[in-house]
């Protein structure tokens, strides 16, 4: 399986494939789609969707991870391009993009089904980053 | 039940580049493996259990591991923590 990261800045998300590749390895298959057509920031649904066939191509299902606001009508306007088919085997994860990604990134390393890896990335809204008391 | 008690000696504590590989090793063996740290006790396979235990420098940790293949576990895990950790005294 692999991932799709949509965000509105094309530089926040290539810095992140570069983070997610570095920690969970070169096995899991990572496309982006960050910022508009002509390069400003933004969403676009032709570039989702076209990142989602380029992971389709190559994997049997796929994760979509997105920022926020306007990133969801751009990538529902892209599964509405996609072949039924297709669109059966993409989910959209609600976990935050960059933790998320990266623990989505790891469980699907370790050969995780694609349930063990949505609920890893969506685990990432709990997870504890200071120490607690 | 095997174990072996581990202190974290790198400045970053078990930071997110060798938790991840810790997790790919552990998942290559099919006993229960654990990380325990101060009473808490995190799945060696799941990332989020173990970057959640928020393991810092100086930390003493237990691995341990039940199963058919514990002893080959804990080697395999000890040897990826190696340049991040002491044996504990």
């Amino acid at each position: 399986m692999g991932l799709i990261l949509v965000s509105h800045s094309g530089t926040l998300v290539d810095g992140l494939r570069d983070m997610v590749a570095q920690v969970a390895g070169p096995d899991v298959p990572i496309e982006t789609a960050g910022g508009t057509e002509d390069g400003r920031l933004g969403t676009s649904a032709p570039r989702i969707s076209e990142a989602i066939r380029s992971v389709l191509d190559r994997v049997g299902s796929a994760v979509v991870l997105l920022d926020l606001g306007s990133a969801a009508l751009s990538l529902e306007l892209a599964l509405e391009d996609l072949s039924a088919a297709d669109r059966e085997r993409v989910h959209i994860s609600e976990a935050p993009l960059v933790e998320g990604a990266v623990l989505a990134a790891v469980q699907a390393s370790v050969g995780a089904s694609i349930e063990e890896v949505v609920a890893a990335a969506e685990s990432a809204a709990t997870m504890a980053k200071m120490p607690r008391a | 039940m095997s174990e072996i008690r581990l202190v974290v000696i790198d400045a970053s504590g078990l930071h997110a580049r060798p938790a991840a590989k810790f997790v790919q090793t552990a998942s290559r063996f099919d006993s229960r493996i654990v990380l325990r740290q101060d009473g808490r006790e995190a799945d060696a396979k799941s990332l989020i259990a173990l970057l959640g235990l928020t393991i810092r420098p100086s930390s003493e940790i237990t691995l341990a591991a039940d199963g058919p293949d514990a002893d080959a576990a804990l080697a395999a895990l000890q040897a990826e923590l190696a340049p991040y950790v002491s044996q504990a005294g």
